[in-house]
């Protein structure tokens, strides 16, 4: 009946946030026996989720289009850097036109939707389906159709990003200090991201990595280089041990 | 403090409004200025999100693509709140069988195609389709946003001092939590109300915009009657007790149907304007897709409500896809009696268009299953009419 876009109020109404969601969740998952082929590997970045707002008194998010476009340059610096450290090509891709944007849009869904499976039926451990019990078990696919999207550009590899950073408002902020004071813990600020490489061959997710709380201001250029080696935490050909993950700043 | 002002003012707003809409003049137009770009920082951020979701929703699969609909409708944006308005409004028609639409406010305007099945005539489209622009225009998002963060500020804090006087205790400390209480309940129906209210002015906006037009104003409360008509056959169907009209829930984000059928009534008896309903125009822009809009609508698996909308949308003339769809309904319930109807209604279908092969298709099914030998000589007929349908191997089977 008529409605006008509904901007989500549920997070605002539960006061009380969770205690320890999912202690033995698992944050990445890398294919058993892949490796990335050292110092040629040609990376598509497609088109990245990145929002980030402030988190009001009452736990709604406000995004905010100023940060949001910080945060997509340094990341986008931060990422490139990080890449040709290990040898790789960030391709950008062009935003596609026609018949070859619904295939991107396309696949864009069903990253998310294969994303979200692989957090919730892989890396939670008590969640997980039968097929995937098995030890060292990844095996996820978005099918081969997906070499559609490399086309015309050489890429071997897509890389897809989801990023998203609310900061603790002020007002948020005194309400988690005399929310304190009542014994009731409230939560400040929320930053969680994703991010996954799919071979672009196969159509196979080769590596996964999932943070709900993640540390570094996205908003700064040292903070985004922060962020990105997180969002990269086991990136396959790294045998970097990331930064600290820190809890939510 | 300053937030509770605004809840308790808002609140004020919706006690008061009632009273006010009695002797309502309607709003005048604002003024309007080409290509609005959002000012401030809540307002840029909300089209931010929205901008990321258009381009998602634009590369759908999910939206129709059809560019003459879509330049109809736009003309229909046009038609209704004026030429320079209209350019605005970005439209995107999405499959969606549910009587709905919806605008974003960066001007995104989805419309689904329930509501297209649904519209008996171009201007209660055009009433529709001016609401959602009123809600654009009246930037209700922004508006909306600003009051859902206050009350859930308070509902917070509300929340705050109930933990705090649990905790601490003390000879008030009942007293604060109940009173914490029907705060943080005030401000959750604040919510709601303030969302009511945002309608009725987009429904009056809409009011006036059909006033300035070619259309005639007395359609928008027509076509509420009949939502409400359809809603309590599909509650009869269901076994449902049927929604109360006359009142308001909780959690009721627009106003109660009947009350908005009888307020735009009210205001278009008020206008005493007759104008031009445009049914030809919108029928000539859908006899391409009613039959698909159809198709949906049977899928909806709601025997009484569908019964009921083909009924209105037949009026007093049955035609050809309107009969042959009540054949599919007939057909998909599947009591021996409806077969038997069924078959009649798809007789009846290929009387007036002899060449519609998926009436012998349907025919050929309801007769098979009801045993009649003359199914064999439909499905057949069928075949030969579209032997490249996509189903004909299958059809084959059943007629060797």
């Amino acid at each position: 009946m008529l409605l006008r876009l509904w901007v989500p109020i549920l997070a605002s109404v539960c006061l009380v946030a969770s205690g320890s969601p999912a202690t033995a969740q698992e944050k990445s998952g890398i294919k058993p026996g892949f490796v990335l082929p050292q110092r040629s590997a040609r990376i598509l970045l497609i088109r990245p989720t990145i929002k980030v707002g402030a988190q009001s008194t009452g736990g709604m998010f406000e995004p905010n289009a100023d940060w949001t476009a910080q945060a997509k340059e340094n990341l986008a610096v931060a990422l490139a850097a990080a890449q040709t450290k290990l040898g790789n090509e960030i391709l950008i891709a062009d935003e596609p036109i026609g018949p070859a944007a619904t295939t991107m849009a396309d696949y864009r869904a069903l990253f998310s939707v294969l994303a979200d499976s692989v957090i919730r039926y892989q890396f939670f451990v008590g969640n997980r389906l039968p097929t995937k019990k098995r030890k060292d078990a990844f095996e996820w696919t978005m099918g081969p159709g997906v070499a559609d999207l490399a086309k015309g550009t050489g890429a071997d590899y897509a890389l897809f990003l989801f990023n998203e950073d609310q900061y603790g408002s002020t007002g948020r902020k005194i309400l988690q200090a005399f929310a304190a004071m009542a014994y009731v813990s409230v939560k400040s600020g929320e930053h969680k991201g994703f991010a996954g490489l799919v071979d672009l061959h196969t159509g196979d997710l080769v590596w996964l990595n999932a943070d709900l709380a993640m540390g570094g201001d996205v908003r700064t250029p040292d903070g985004a280089q922060k962020r990105v080696s997180q969002l990269l935490k086991n990136f396959p050909g790294s045998s970097q041990s990331a930064a600290p993950a820190s809890a939510a700043k | 403090m300053r937030a509770l002002w605004k809840v308790l003012a808002a609140m004020a707003i919706v006690v008061a409004a009632p009273l006010a809409a009695k002797g309502d003049p309607l709003p005048t137009l604002p003024p309007y200025a080409g290509a609005y770009q959002p000012q401030g920082m809540d307002e840029r951020g909300l089209w931010m999100m929205v901008d990321e979701d258009e381009r998602r929703l634009r590369d759908s699969k999910a939206v129709v693509s059809d560019p003459k609909l879509q330049s109809y409708l736009h003309d229909v944006v046009c038609r209704a709140v004026g030429a320079p308005r209209c350019d605005s409004v970005r439209i995107y028609v999405v499959r969606n069988a549910a009587f709905n639409a919806s605008m974003a406010p960066n001007g995104m305007l989805v419309v689904q195609t329930g509501l297209l099945l649904r519209v008996r005539n171009e201007a209660e489209l055009a009433a529709v389709l001016g609401h959602e622009f009123a809600h654009f225009e009246l930037r209700h998002s922004l508006v909306g946003f600003k009051q859902k963060r206050s009350a859930t500020d308070v509902m917070a804090w509300a929340g705050v001092a109930a933990a705090g006087a649990y905790t601490y205790g003390g000879t008030g400390a009942y007293n604060t939590v109940r009173t914490a209480q029907s705060v943080q309940n005030a401000a959750f129906g604040s919510i709601f109300a303030f969302s009511r209210e945002q309608e009725r002015q987009a429904d009056l906006l809409s009011m006036a915009y059909l006033k300035a037009s070619s259309y005639d104003p007395r359609c928008f409360a027509d076509l509420w009657g009949r939502v409400m008509d359809e809603a309590d056959a599909t509650a009869r169907g269901r076994r449902q007790r049927s929604t109360r009209y006359d009142r308001v829930a909780f959690f009721a984000t627009h106003p109660a149907t009947l009350e908005r059928a009888t307020y735009l009534r009210e205001l278009a008896i008020a206008m005493d304007k007759s104008g031009e309903d445009g049914r030809a125009r919108l029928d000539a822009a859908m006899v391409a897709w009613r039959p698909q809009l159809l198709a949906d609508q049977i899928k909806l698996n709601d025997f009484e409500g569908t019964d009921y909308l083909l009924g209105e949308l037949a009026g007093a003339q049955w035609t050809a896809d309107l009969l042959f769809a009540r054949g599919e309904l007939y057909r998909s319930r599947g009591n021996p009696r409806d077969l038997v109807s069924a078959a009649g209604f798809y007789r009846a279908a290929l009387e007036q268009e002899p060449s519609n092969a998926d009436a012998y298709r349907g025919l050929g099914l309801a007769q098979m299953r009801s045993r009649d030998p003359a199914a064999a000589d439909s499905l057949r007929r069928y075949l030969a009419m579209k032997p490249n349908a996509v189903d004909s191997a299958m059809i084959s089977t059943l007629i060797q």
